[in-house]
This record gives C-alpha cells, sequence and structure tokens, in this order.
C-alpha cells in the first residue's frame, strides 16, 4: 500500500448552509450590483411572488385551477390605494386591510364557486375577474373610473411620534424582500402543517380524503380565501409602488403571469414559485428593450418551457438541492 | 357487549330513475361482529354501502351508529365524527405520497380538534403529527410494509396497496369498518393476510365489520352472520351454515 491509499477520501461538506448563505447576501447586496432598472424588475417580481404563492397554495397544493389571481390583486391594490388617498392612513394598515378584505370577498365568491365541477370552476373565477374590472370602471364615484386613482403616497410608516416614508428604488426594495420572505415563509409553514398534507390529499383523490374524514369542501374554501388574501397583499404593495391604480389592474394577464410563475416555476413546491417569479417577471420586463418582440420572445420561452421542462423548474432546483447535500 | 347493535340501519331506499337499486333494506351490525353482505352483480349491495356511509343520500330509511341518528350526514362527517370508515371496491391510496404519509394523513383529522388547529405550526401540532408517525409505523410494521414506507404508495402493487387502504383505517381507531369486496383482484396467497388483519382488528381492537365479498368461503369462514341481497331485498339473513343450505339463496346466488 502506498501512502496514498491511506488517505482519506475528501470530508463530504454540506453546501446548502454557505449557498443559502449565499444567496441571502446576494439579496441584501444587489442594490449596489444592480441598475435602477434591473432593481424595478425584482420589484415587480417579488411584489407578484405573493399572488404567486397564494395561486400555488390553490393550483398545486389542493389542486384546484383558478384564474381569480387578478381580481383579489385588483381589490387589493384599490383598497390600499383608497385608504391612502382619503385617509391617509400609513401603509402597513393599507397593506394588512387589502389582504383581509381580499380574503374576506373570496369567501362569498367561493362558496357558490366551489360548488362547480373543474372546468365550471375556472371559467367562474374568470367571470371574477371580468367582474372586478367592470366594478372599477363603472363606480366612478367610488374608483373614479378609467381615470383611475392616482397620487397614492410611496408607502409611509407611521410609529408614535416617528414617521418615514419610503421613496426610492432601493429602500423600496428592502420592503419588498421583506415582505416576499416573510410571505414566502409564511407559504412554507401553511403547506409543511398538517393542514398542508390535508390539501394534497384533496389534490390526490378528493372521495379518499373524504373517506378519512377530511371536510374537503371546507377546506377548499379556506384555501380560496388564503390565496386570495396573498393576492391582495400583493396587490397592495404594487399600488404603493406605482402610486396609481387603475381598472387595468384587474387584468387576465396579472392572472395569467401569476398562474405561469407557479406552474412554470413548479407547482407544488414553495422553491419553484419563487424562482418562477423572478424568472418569468425578470425575462418579461427584461425583453421590454426590444418592445417589438417582446411578446412573440415571451411565447417563444414559454413553448420552450413546456416541451423541456413540462413540470417547471422544480424538478432542476431539486436536483441541485441534492448535488449541494451528496457532494462528495 | 351491550346488546344494542353498533350500526342499525332501517328500511333504506335508494333508486336511480325508475331502478330501485335498494328497496326497503333493514340490516344491523352487532357490537364486535364480523357480519357479511352477499349477493349476485347488481343486487344493491354497493349502492347500500354507499347510502350507509354518506357517499350518497337514501330517499328514505333511517342510518343508527351508536344509537345516533347519522342519516344524512357527509363521507367525511360519518368518518370523523362516528369513527365507521370505509374501503371502495377500487383500491385507492394517495399515488403521489408516501406510505408513512398515507397512513399519517388518514389519522390526522381524528387527532386535530378542527380544521384550524390543523394550521397550527406550534409544538403541539407538532407533537400531534409525531404521535401520529409513531402509530402509522406500528401499523407500517405489522403490515409488512416497513422496507417500502417512503416509496409513493402509487408504485406499489395492488395487495401492498390494499394492505395500506385497510391499516389507514385503522388509523383513527374506528368502531366500525366496512369493507367493499376486499378480496377482489387479489392472489391467495394474499387472501390469507387480509383475512388475518380483519381478525387481528376484530380480536385486537374490538373494531366490529361489514364485508362486501363475493368470495364465499372467505365470507363463510370470518363472518359471523351473513345477510343476501338480490335485486335490491333482503333475500335471507342467518350463519354461514343456514345460508349455505337456503334453497333460495342457492338458486339466486350460488348457481342451485
Amino acid at each position: 500500500m502506498s501512502p496514498n491509499d491511506l488517505s482519506l477520501p475528501a470530508p463530504r461538506r454540506d453546501l446548502r448552509l454557505p449557498f443559502g448563505a449565499a444567496l441571502a447576501a446576494a439579496a441584501c447586496l444587489a442594490p449596489l450590483f444592480l441598475g435602477s432598472y434591473s432593481l424595478h424588475a425584482i420589484i415587480i417580481a417579488l411584489i407578484f411572488l405573493l399572488p404567486a404563492h397564494g395561486l400555488n397554495l390553490l393550483v398545486g397544493y389542493t389542486g384546484l385551477l383558478s384564474l381569480a389571481q387578478a381580481a383579489f390583486f385588483g381589490i387589493g391594490a384599490y383598497t390600499s390605494g383608497l385608504m391612502a388617498v382619503h385617509f391617509g392612513t400609513p401603509f402597513y394598515l393599507n397593506f394588512l386591510a387589502a389582504g383581509l378584505l381580499a380574503g374576506a370577498i373570496a369567501l362569498p365568491l367561493g362558496i357558490p364557486a366551489l360548488r362547480l365541477r373543474a372546468t365550471s370552476f375556472v371559467m367562474c373565477t374568470l367571470g371574477f375577474v371580468i367582474i372586478g374590472q367592470a366594478i372599477a370602471k363603472n363606480w366612478i364615484g367610488l374608483t373614479r373610473g378609467d381615470m383611475g386613482l392616482s397620487g397614492i403616497p410611496k408607502p409611509y410608516f407611521a410609529l408614535g411620534p416617528a414617521s418615514f416614508t419610503i421613496s426610492g428604488t432601493t429602500s423600496f426594495y428592502y420592503l419588498v424582500l421583506v415582505i416576499a420572505v416573510i410571505g414566502t415563509l409564511a407559504a412554507y409553514l401553511i403547506v409543511r402543517s398538517a393542514a398542508g398534507r390535508n390539501m394534497v390529499a384533496i389534490r390526490e383523490n378528493e372521495t379518499l380524503a373524504e373517506s378519512v374524514g377530511i371536510p374537503t369542501w371546507r377546506y377548499k374554501l379556506v384555501v380560496f380565501m388564503i390565496s386570495a388574501a396573498f393576492a391582495g397583499l400583493g396587490g397592495s404593495i404594487y399600488a404603493h409602488y406605482l402610486t396609481v391604480v387603475s381598472p387595468l389592474t384587474f387584468q387576465m394577464y396579472y392572472s395569467t403571469t401569476m398562474l405561469i410563475i407557479v406552474l412554470g416555476g413548479g407547482a407544488g413546491t414553495i422553491s419553484g414559485v419563487v424562482f418562477g417569479s423572478l424568472l418569468f417577471v425578470g425575462l418579461s420586463e427584461a425583453l421590454r428593450v426590444a418592445p417589438e418582440v417582446r411578446m412573440i420572445a415571451y411565447g417563444l420561452c414559454l413553448l420552450a418551457l413546456v416541451f423541456w421542462f413540462p413540470k417547471g423548474f422544480a424538478p432542476l432546483i431539486d436536483r441541485f438541492w441534492s448535488f449541494l447535500r451528496e457532494r462528495k | 357487549m351491550t346488546g344494542l347493535p353498533i350500526l342499525e340501519i332501517s328500511g333504506l331506499h335508494k333508486s336511480y330513475g325508475a331502478v330501485q337499486a335498494v328497496d326497503d333494506v333493514s340490516l344491523h351490525v352487532n357490537r364486535g361482529e364480523i357480519c357479511g353482505l352477499i349477493g349476485p352483480n347488481g343486487s344493491g349491495k354497493s349502492t347500500f354501502f354507499d347510502c350507509a356511509t354518506g357517499l350518497s343520500r337514501p330517499n328514505a330509511g333511517t342510518v343508527k351508529l351508536d344509537g345516533q341518528d347519522i342519516t344524512g350526514w357527509s363521507l367525511n362527517r360519518i368518518a370523523r365524527e362516528g369513527r365507521m370508515l370505509r374501503s371502495f371496491q377500487k383500491t385507492v391510496v394517495f399515488s403521489a405520497l408516501d406510505v408513512e404519509e398515507n397512513l399519517v394523513i388518514a389519522g390526522q383529522m381524528f387527532t386535530f380538534p378542527g380544521l384550524w388547529s390543523t394550521f397550527g405550526i406550534g409544538a403541539m401540532a407538532r407533537a400531534r403529527v409525531e404521535a401520529l408517525r409513531e402509530r402509522a409505523r406500528e401499523f407500517i410494521k405489522i403490515a409488512g410494509l416497513w422496507d417500502v414506507r417512503h416509496q409513493p404508495a402509487g408504485k406499489l402493487s395492488g395487495g401492498q396497496q390494499k394492505l395500506i387502504q385497510f391499516a389507514s383505517m385503522l388509523m383513527p381507531e374506528p368502531k366500525l369498518i366496512l369493507l367493499d369486496e376486499p378480496m377482489a383482484g387479489i392472489n391467495p396467497k394474499l387472501i390469507e393476510r387480509v383475512v388475518e388483519s380483519i381478525r387481528f382488528a376484530n380480536e385486537k381492537f374490538g373494531v366490529s365489520f361489514l364485508v362486501i365479498e363475493h368470495n364465499i368461503d372467505v365470507v363463510t369462514d370470518i363472518c359471523e352472520r351473513i345477510v343476501v341481497l338480490d335485486q335490491g331485498r333482503k333475500l335471507a339473513e342467518g350463519t354461514p351454515d343456514e345460508i349455505v343450505r337456503n334453497q333460495a339463496v342457492r338458486e339466486a346466488y350460488l348457481g342451485g
């Protein structure tokens, strides 16, 4: 035996923690390296992450395809905008109210809609978006119709005597980053709970889930409301970021974008949705440099995705993650 | 053992259009008993099961579980509050989930006090799931599925899926289990195993059973009492010996 044979194999190092730390550092330091346009693209991606997490709970975990996300996104945006413009309430109040109201409105909408079978349910949720837009256009006394609400202040915090406003792109980035992290954590805790397991059971086989005592209808209703609340929270930040909302906030475009994030990123996974929102919203924003071919290029990217990654990017992320763990 | 039957169904009617699928059937299962339900195809056995377990609503009749009227309750409520579990003719499992998760899910609604508590993330919720996992592992060992416990249930053989289904029904400490053709489509070796499982649950946990089964040898072997359905009506009722000797039953079912 030569001395070389006695050498121990290189120690297995788990690279997940260093990788996570690097990711966190990159997220924190991004404003130092990125131009304001790239930063804007990331902000939009992180804003869309919340509705996407909500939709993922519904589509990916409970197995209910919904196009209603834009309706609740719009409700959140208008709630926030109206409160800020009319009452001058601080951001966190508008933000919470937007989530709560969107969730509450999902209750009366979900009760009839969830009685419907798969395809009819999808059509019904599509209807919610159209109704939402019609109300925003025509209830002029409240929403100012097509003129939209303008002059929504940038996020303004008031805690006791101290108050401050988040106005710059960089500070807005940090605000959205914190909210996105909390939102992701919330989604993670939901799917890891016993309720998350019941949701997956409903997705896998509803009758079997019923037979082991799971009240499937009530779960679907609750998840529909949670999903709407996530969308409302996203809409609220959107309104405060753009400082305008118009009936265009109730657009199928938003519902489909959120669906692309979830299905393309990886339905039924949290990391896939995070990746998906950065990729698809980032891609869409980045393609604005070539406005003539933007939607064509976007469409081609989606086609490529469907052909090469029918399950989204989640399996790739999984493989990368175990590569970090099992490295020898 | 008290004299009151665990399950008492009286005057059950169910029709689909002009077809009387179940026509005035009364049946009871005594506490701790294994009762058989036999009859030719289309005699209304499965419809009767579906009405008794809340999967479909009977047109008339009452279902009493442990003295409580549960007529019109939903499938999930009968399972959760009545602890009356059922299997399906076509074996079903949560295919994408592994064996252990299948069993944990089967027990969840019985350890958590309600829907909202299942969203809990605290130590109490985790302890509840951990206790379920322990119990699940015990059953997995008994069922001989230890080596495949982390495999997706859908990838396993039909027989193994049947054992998962059976173990799932034992998770919530049931009072009564209704089995819809547990021996259908499995090999003779596995039949013995399923029979053993039924006896095990009956003797060790005192679970009562109502079993739909076509394999007449198995039914006469494990059941203390047999009810025969024919064309939606009750044709006969008695001990296995009486049923095998009954002329009407032989003509309708056993082929003379």
